[in-house]
């Protein structure tokens, strides 16, 4: 089917400046293109899979409305993510508000959000180990190896600066090697296994 | 502290591109946890891309709606559009200080073609003795008082412009007490 269709061939630029124009079947193309990009990005952040597809379904409305103020100058990515990064904390604290009543309701059983996405979607894999490393570093990381955004852009997307977005990377790489085997960790100077140790010394 | 200093180093050559300084470079190579670091560190950016694809395609599908949504405004519409709130605050203001200004009185009927002719009457009656008139008043009047007649009588003559133009009636307001 996309093989037939030329709007698949279409650039995420391209397709956002037609949907600019008023086409309703290019954002369309765009929002299939990414909500599962943006569910993967947010569904560490928010409590559940269903809270992570209504953030994908506000994320996607909210630029629906607002597509005149694109700037075609910019990566269409870089707009969606940060629109969505602002949602998501709305979202996460609209939520966290909600919570904290049924918590007092319930007698606290809310699962941890991040326990419970630990190893979705599937169950092995380097970016299931990603997902474990915590939600920032799994952001930065995703932005960057998943979206591959530069550290500007990355940085833009998540109203920090650079430095802050290297040490993030700098931290999330360290702990990435760290899971992935213990002949990362240093061996120069042998120490008690400890979780710190995986991080270097 | 080297290791962690060394590892640093790597993760910005990794980000900035920079050259990897002098000092990191012979760390990693006497220290075998980070040149495995550097290894894994190299590898994780091309591993990352290369499952992307495949993780992604375990995220289950979802469908999104934008049912009753109208087709998104072009740049232009948008820019043109009118937003109700502004535009009645703004046309109250205008209102406002049309009232504080101006009195305007509606005019009770359109003056008669008698009224008419006396003023073009009157009117050729200054045009043609323009020497005569000047001659009476000016003895009477300082050059002040003169340059105040002159601008109530084009003030007069607007007045009368606007009222036979709009068909309305301007009154005169009273003097301010200062003066």
């Amino acid at each position: 089917m996309a093989e037939n269709d030329p709007i698949a061939e279409r650039t995420d630029e391209e397709l956002a400046r037609e949907a600019r124009a008023g086409s309703r079947r290019s954002f369309e193309e765009l929002a299939n293109r990414y909500k599962r990009r943006l569910f993967a990005y947010l569904r560490p952040r928010l409590g559940s899979d269903q809270d992570a597809e209504d953030a994908v379904q506000d994320t996607f409305l909210k630029l629906y409305r607002n597509i005149g103020s694109y700037d075609p100058a910019y990566r269409f990515s870089t707009w969606l993510y940060t629109s969505a990064n602002r949602l998501a904390i709305d979202s996460f604290r609209r939520g966290r508000a909600a919570r904290t009543v049924l918590v007092s309701d319930r007698g606290g059983d809310i699962p941890d959000p991040a326990a419970a996405g630990e190893g979705e979607p599937g169950g092995s894999g380097l970016w299931d180990a990603a997902r474990t490393l915590g939600e920032s570093r799994f952001r930065v990381l995703w932005l960057r190896y998943g979206e591959d955004m530069t550290i500007e852009e990355i940085a833009a997307v998540l109203g920090r600066t650079q430095l802050a977005v290297r040490v993030l990377l700098h931290r999330a790489r360290t702990g990435l090697a760290g899971k992935l085997g213990p002949a990362v960790r240093c061996a120069a100077r042998p120490q008690p296994e400890t979780a710190r140790g995986a991080a270097g010394h | 502290m080297g290791c962690k200093l060394s590892r640093w180093m790597v993760s910005r050559t990794e980000d900035t591109g920079k050259k990897l300084p002098g000092f990191a470079g012979r760390h990693i190579g006497r220290c075998r946890a980070c040149g495995e670091f550097v290894r894994t560190s190299v590898s994780l950016s091309s591993r990352l891309r290369d499952e992307r694809a495949a993780w992604l395609a375990k995220v289950p599908d979802f469908p999104l709606s934008f049912e009753g949504e109208a087709e998104p405004a072009g740049t232009v519409a948008r820019g043109l559009r009118l937003r109700p709130l502004p535009v009645a605050a703004a046309a109250l203001v205008v209102v406002a200080a049309a009232l504080v200004l101006f009195r305007v009185v509606p005019r009770a009927s359109v003056p008669s073609a008698e009224d008419r002719a006396a003023a073009r009457a009157a009117l050729a009656e200054l045009q043609s003795a323009p020497g005569k008139l000047r001659g009476v008043i000016g003895g009477a009047e300082s050059s002040l008082e003169r340059e105040r007649r002159i601008l109530e009588q084009s003030l007069s003559s607007a007045v009368e412009y606007l009222q036979a133009r709009l068909n309305i009636k301007i009154e005169r307001k009273e003097a301010p007490k200062s003066l």
